[in-house]
């Protein structure tokens, strides 16, 4: 391999493992303030891709435009969930909480294969293949374009969390669910919110990614399983970690298909996944105990 | 009402129930007499399956309380090692299937040792991770598995003792046959463990694991004997599958799907019983087939609910067929908040309701 | 002959200390109250003892032998059991089954373990609850299905943590009797305690434990009357 090649996948890494930063950040904002695991999380980013594709093929809305539509329907679509499903099995065992949402995870993959079959589309744009020349690498544009919105995305939800009231509320309840209710706050507003922010980044990561990938009803369990092993790289319920763990699986994914082969990439990332449940559970920043 | 009324019903067998149940067993054995139907024989097979599956993982799932959601990779052990041995080196199936049963307790032992260090949801996302890493694998690894083409079984050896051919499987009642005894026999260990020393350990485990620790139970040995005969019975259903479908492949005999659908089937008869995989089955399998053969969509046409030329009925007619999985969906999501104790349970609860 | 020596233990958790240098030994057949303001370090201790946490420092010795590093189920096997102060009912299983587990400990017969269980269920007055799920229990039965069930492992030593946390005084009095009979039947006891008319009529000797540091030892008399343990109290309330 040379320095060239190395250079070309570790960027390339980069640049896709903001995206899947995003889809982390989402799991770990909703296991944070409510301890669930979501199993539907790549279902509902799979929601996110075809929401692109059709407002692209049907209103000619650029996929980057079309954000500022998905992230409030994905919010609301999140907040439904929450609403009418997730909250009736807060503080049950948490095997129930995951078949709970595997099952809603299977609703909502099978109903969308009703609806738009099990073809796979894709989004063409005028700039889906194109690039631009660093020296020898070549740099995806749509994959930049995706990396700087991530960025801007998650400098938003940081700022939000940190500085707003309502931020501080849901920091709150994550850290302390019964503190946070005597405190007078409204945990299950909070939960609302929060399950509907993990909805929005996982459909906007849906929404950044569909003109580079093929979309499809059974893409999201992939996204799903990355997510997972994303958020525990990063330690569950750690924004920061969720970033850090999403950029370090893009390297990892991208790297290792050039150094291995691109067949074992995902075997790599699982054992990666293996070895960090088993070496410290808690993720490189995480602090919550199993 | 707390009162534990069940006992006599599953613990030791009452008269009544011996008498049913004798009576259940002659029927199942006589049906493929009274009944030719390749289709019903088909369906009653799968009925057999589903249960070897629903039971094998209720014993580490239900009883144990070690929600893995990666037995698949024990389903395609069984059925792979059968397989591979049947068509490179011509070895019977039913030599072959110890292959894949002694596959699926090395897998066990080496998932146990990974994965039962960690606990609640980081178990199930580990047990999800390993099986990837086997389907993968197999993906793989084509000069041993044909990776993602799979295996096809062009011919099944008749089965012989001494030179008497037994049956040459060509119809399907030989399978039939395979099926309700495999069927009966995985009923047969779960009531053994349910009335042993094990079925007491397994189930202190599930229900508070320092408690059992602190009562003398060596939590690792007995979760990796519960998980341990779970895989070795999963893989007798993934051996089962192979020789009855003749064609295994990654996406069929190991996706995560499969994880999923085999826990489902004893969550939705009610986990810890020794009968809740039946009656799961007996929901699952007859909903999911009418939905694959699309007879709910013409269901719907023949009552008149739905204009058969109208946009809907065409629609439904082309796309419900590939949509059966979402039945799973629908139930595991019905039964978790309505009845997380299963239709078991559920009834249970109803009957000591009226009382 | 001290049937539980714990020598210098200390138990570290990141930086600090839950319990730091503590030692005394518990003669074969009495009851040893151990007391402390909430925090001392007293469940700490029991975990230390039990297997639930290697002690950082020092060693635990249980009829001479050394049981630093040994699992909570090995502890057991050994003859040294433990109740808990949170109750930990087997919830969906009946109330015999729960003690049948404890005595499947002794025994590979599940018949052999449903006589004992019902025995020691009789022993603890629960016998009548025998086929109710665990779960359903009031805590005061909660409470003496606990006993019961660690009766049912046969120990020679018996580590009961606050037994009667939460009872009413009428439930008090009944472990207070329950645990003078498990004395007489020659089972050494350990017995965390916050009620001081209780533990000064049952314990034979007591330690007491301050911010993980022992600070005093000696007959419920001699308690009573020491004045750091009442400084210590009475500074407290």
């Amino acid at each position: 391999m040379t320095l060239s090649v190395f250079l070309q996948s570790l960027i390339s890494g980069i640049l896709i493992g903001g995206v899947y930063a995003l889809i982390g950040i989402g799991l770990t904002i909703i296991f944070g303030v409510m301890r669930v695991i979501n199993f539907a999380h790549g279902d509902i980013m799979m929601v996110g891709m075809y929401l692109t594709f059709y407002l692209f093929t049907l209103f000619h809305v650029d996929p980057f435009v079309s954000i500022v539509i998905t992230i409030p329907l994905m919010f609301l679509f999140g907040a439904f969930l929450q609403k009418v499903f997730i909250n009736r099995i807060i503080g049950t065992l948490p095997q129930n909480q995951i078949l709970l949402t595997i099952g809603l995870g299977l609703i909502i993959s099978n109903s969308a294969m009703l609806a738009f079959t099990s073809d796979y589309k894709i989004l063409t744009t005028s700039y889906s293949s194109g690039s631009f020349k660093l020296g020898e690498i070549s740099i995806s544009q749509p994959l930049t374009a995706s990396f700087i919105i991530t960025v801007v995305i998650t400098a938003i939800l940081y700022w939000f969390l940190m500085k707003t009231d309502t931020g501080q509320a849901i920091r709150a309840t994550a850290q302390d669910r019964e503190a946070a209710q005597l405190m007078g706050i409204n945990v299950s507003r909070m939960s609302m919110l929060a399950f509907g922010i993990g909805a929005a980044m996982a459909g906007t990561a849906g929404a950044l990614i569909s003109p580079t990938y093929y979309i499809f009803p059974q893409v999201g369990s992939a996204f799903t399983l990355k997510a997972f092993v994303i958020t525990v790289l990063g330690g569950m319920g750690s924004i920061v970690g969720a970033t850090l763990g999403g950029i370090i699986i893009g390297i990892v994914e991208s790297v290792g298909a050039v150094a291995i082969s691109s067949d074992w990439k995902d075997v790599l990332v699982f054992a990666i996944f293996l070895l960090v449940l088993l070496v410290k559970p808690s993720g490189l920043l995480g602090r919550s105990r199993m | 009402m707390n009162d534990i009324s069940k006992k006599s019903a599953e613990g030791g067998f009452s008269t009544v129930g011996a008498v049913a149940a004798l009576l259940v067993l002659a029927a199942l054995y006589a049906f493929p007499s009274f009944v030719e139907s390749p289709y019903a024989l088909h369906m009653m097979i799968l009925l057999f399956l589903s249960t070897i599956m629903g039971e094998s993982w209720n014993i580490i799932g239900g009883y144990t309380g070690q929600y893995s959601v990666g037995h698949a990779a024990y389903f395609g052990a069984g059925a792979y090692g059968t397989l591979i041995l049947l068509q490179k080196w011509e070895i019977a199936p039913w030599k072959g299937v110890w292959a894949g049963i002694a596959a699926a307790l090395v897998l066990s032992l080496v998932i146990g040792s990974i994965c039962f260090r960690l606990r609640g949801p980081y178990f199930v996302l580990a047990s999800i991770a390993v099986a990837e890493i086997v389907r993968l694998t197999v993906l793989n690894t084509p000069s041993v598995t044909n990776g993602a083409e799979g295996i096809l079984l062009s011919d099944l050896p008749p089965f012989k003792i001494g030179e008497t051919v037994i049956t040459d499987f060509v119809s399907k009642v030989p399978f039939y046959y395979i099926g309700l005894t495999l069927a009966l026999l995985t009923i047969l260990a779960t009531w053994g463990v349910q009335n042993s020393k094990l079925g007491y350990f397994f189930q202190a485990i599930r229900e508070d694991q320092d408690a059992a620790h602190s009562l003398g139970i060596n939590l690792s040995l007995y979760k990796n004997i519960a998980l341990a005969l779970s895989a070795m019975m999963t893989s007798l259903a993934g051996a089962f599958y192979a020789i009855y479908i003749k064609f295994i492949d990654p996406t069929t005999v190991l996706p995560l799907d499969l994880s999923v659908q085999i826990v489902l089937i004893a969550i939705i008869g009610g986990i810890g019983t020794i009968f809740g995989p039946v009656i799961g089955s007996l929901v699952l399998v007859p909903l999911s087939e009418a939905l694959r053969s699309n007879l709910i969509a013409q269901g719907l046409i023949n009552s008149g609910l739905v204009k058969e030329d109208s946009g809907l009925g065409v629609f439904l007619k082309e796309h419900l067929a590939h949509a059966h999985v979402l039945i799973y969906g629908i139930l595991v999501v019905v039964v978790i908040l309505f009845m997380p104790d299963g239709v078991i349970g559920f009834v249970r609860k109803m009957s000591a309701r009226k009382r | 002959m001290a049937i539980l020596e714990i020598n210098h233990v200390s138990k570290f958790f990141g930086g600090l200390a839950a319990n730091s240098d503590v030692s005394f030994a518990i003669e074969e057949g009495l009851i040893m109250g151990l007391i402390g303001p909430n925090g001392a370090g007293k469940t700490t201790l029991f975990n230390c003892i039990t297997g639930y946490y290697p002690p950082s420092r020092g060693e635990v010795l249980f009829k001479g032998r050394r049981m630093n590093g040994l699992q909570p189920d090995r502890v057991c096997k050994l003859g040294m059991a433990r109740t808990w102060q949170k109750v930990r009912p087997l919830a969906k299983m009946s109330v015999l089954d729960n003690v049948m587990v404890g005595a499947l400990c002794r025994t590979n017969s599940l018949k052999t373990a449903r006589a004992v269980a019902m025995e020691q269920l009789q022993v603890v007055r629960l016998d009548h609850k025998a086929g109710f799920l665990a779960g359903g229990l009031p805590i005061g039965e909660r409470k003496k299905l606990e006993v019961a069930r660690v009766l049912a492992t046969k120990p020679v030593l018996l580590l009961l943590d606050e037994v009667m946390g939460g009872l009413n005084p009428a439930e008090s009095d009944e472990i207070i009797r329950l645990i003078l009979d498990i004395k007489r039947h020659g089972i050494t006891q350990m017995v965390i305690e916050h009620d001081m008319k209780a533990i000064m009529r049952i314990s034979d000797r007591i330690v007491v434990i301050n911010s993980g540091e022992k600070l005093a030892e000696g007959s419920p008399e001699e308690i009573v009357t020491n004045p750091d343990v009442v400084a210590a109290y009475l500074g407290q309330e």
